[in-house]
């Protein structure tokens, strides 16, 4: 059997990369997919501690913030499309404004 | 044996993509680089004992979000656009945060984290996900469903051009 620490150092590296990518780069989807992939690292913790404590409610946990990301990845496009309708770019250095 | 092999090749997998996703200037080569890191995170989740989430992941991840996303790249035409290098001050400071951050993490994980596994199989099949889900998280469940019909209906009212209905028929198209 795989420790739960060899798991849990996975997810914090891959979180890390996420909130890299999320600090460094400007353009808004590959931020909006940095942000998938620190969730999909606290998914990857919540299942190596429900593996270690034999506990299902780390599961249920993972199925809800699939469905979570589900919605949010569906209105955060809509916004960059409507972003996009308007200021042809999705840079987020061009959205510094709440209204346009 | 075999477990920690299959262990290494996949996590290796998984953050070299997710590497490629925050270092690739295509829009579209991050995209499907995240496809990859999500398949090898699958395979994560079956090493876990978790084999329902792990077709959930490739599902409901792989195959809805993401090409959602790429959708989304595709209409927009985005696949051309590189942003220019600018705030290199920033740029520095965001890179060395998150080294920090991270290597402060892994060592605290490292160090502290030792942990027994407890004896026994861990039964997480679909059929006890599935008691679990609808008996003691019923209230939550029905929620999730409420926020997703909210999410449709807030990305088709920010999707449609200015919160107006469009024309059928542009006039400079007419012409």
């Amino acid at each position: 059997m795989i420790p739960t620490s060899w798991f849990l150092i996975l997810s914090a590296i891959l979180f890390t990369i996420g909130v890299c990518g999320f600090l460094t780069r400007r353009n808004g989807i590959t931020m909006f997919m940095c942000v998938e992939l620190m969730v999909n690292a606290v998914n990857l913790t919540f299942l190596a501690y429900a593996r270690q404590f034999h506990q299902l409610h780390g599961l249920i946990f993972v199925f809800f913030v699939m469905a979570i990301a589900a919605a949010e990845a569906a209105v955060g496009l809509a916004i960059f499309i409507s972003l996009f309708h308007h200021r042809e770019t999705i840079d987020v250095d061009e959205a510094n404004l709440m209204r346009w | 044996m075999i477990e920690f092999a299959i262990f290494f090749f996949f996590a290796a997998i998984a953050v070299v993509f997710a590497l490629v996703v925050i270092l690739h200037r295509n829009t579209v080569v991050g995209a499907l680089s995240l496809v990859a890191s999500f398949f090898a995170l699958a395979v994560m989740y079956v090493l876990l004992d978790a084999p329902f989430l792990a077709a959930l992941q490739v599902i409901v991840y792989a195959g809805a979000i993401m090409v959602l996303f790429l959708f989304v790249i595709m209409l927009l035409n985005l696949q051309h656009v590189s942003e220019p290098a600018t705030r290199p001050i920033q740029q520095f400071l965001g890179y060395a945060g998150s080294a920090f951050f991270g290597i402060a993490l892994v060592y605290y994980l490292a160090k502290y984290t030792v942990l027994q596994l407890p004896p026994g199989p861990f039964v997480s099949d679909a059929r006890a996900i599935g008691v679990t889900l609808f008996e003691a998280y019923i209230f939550p469940f029905e929620m999730v469903s409420i926020l997703l019909l909210a999410a449709i209906v807030g990305a088709l009212l920010l999707s449609s051009r200015g919160g107006q209905a469009p024309s059928p028929v542009r006039p400079e198209v007419a012409r």
